[in-house]
């Protein structure tokens, strides 16, 4: 499983594509995720903007299910950022 | 490789009871997304669900409206079965159901039921 990154380690990163699911609720973001993840290289990282709180353990959740590496969430102003790392 | 997951959801509510209308299609999505096939049955008022233009009107709280979510689940491979019986007892004709739904019997549901992993009843 992937490990998770700080605040730090997040901050660093390039997403290779970003999903903007802020002002839907589930299943909204799961699906914008299921989407952006298409559009991302294997190894590359998708970034998930949501104002669900809900999202992050929704995409955790899918993450351990389907494989692909969840590295985290950062706050943002009024919103969260979630980053997914494409495993296959 | 083993055999996939599958959901099998059977749906008796119709639109007009919009939340336990719409929840069936959210755990699809949610399903459907993880690599769970999904095969959604409906009963009773729920035929009403996946008629042209019969999911218009719901939207409930807090959810994405009702025939958005049907037609990102049919999109994203979600079968809809209809029950045979159920439909012919409202006069609804198969001309009259969304396009790629598959009326269905007992004996067929039954099937989709044993070959499940899981089955969720609303």
């Amino acid at each position: 499983m992937e490990a998770q990154l700080d605040q730090a380690g997040l901050a660093t990163l390039e997403a290779a594509k970003v999903a903007d699911a802020r002002g839907s609720s589930c299943p909204g973001p799961l699906l914008e995720a299921k989407k952006g993840i298409g559009g991302v290289p294997v190894g590359g990282v998708l970034e998930i903007l949501t104002t669900d709180p809900q999202t992050k353990s929704d995409i955790g959740a899918w993450c351990n299910k389907v494989g692909h590496g969840f590295l985290g969430v950062a706050d943002a102003d009024g919103y969260e950022r979630v980053y997914v790392k494409r495993a296959k | 490789m083993d055999a996939p997951e599958k959901l099998v959801i059977i749906v008796t509510h119709g639109p007009d009871e919009p939340e336990l209308a719409t929840l069936p299609f959210v755990m699809a999505a949610g399903a459907l997304v993880s690599d769970v096939e999904v095969v959604i049955a409906f009963q009773a008022e729920g035929v009403r669900l996946i008629t042209k233009g019969g999911a218009d009107d719901v939207h409930a709280d807090s959810f994405p409206p009702l025939a958005e979510l049907i037609g990102t689940v049919a999109e994203i491979g979600g079968l809809l079965m209809p029950c045979s019986p159920c439909l012919e007892s409202r006069g609804i004709t198969e001309d009259q159901m969304l396009d790629g739904v598959e009326v269905i019997g007992a004996a067929r549901l039954v099937t989709e039921i044993t070959s499940a992993t899981a089955t969720l009843n609303y």
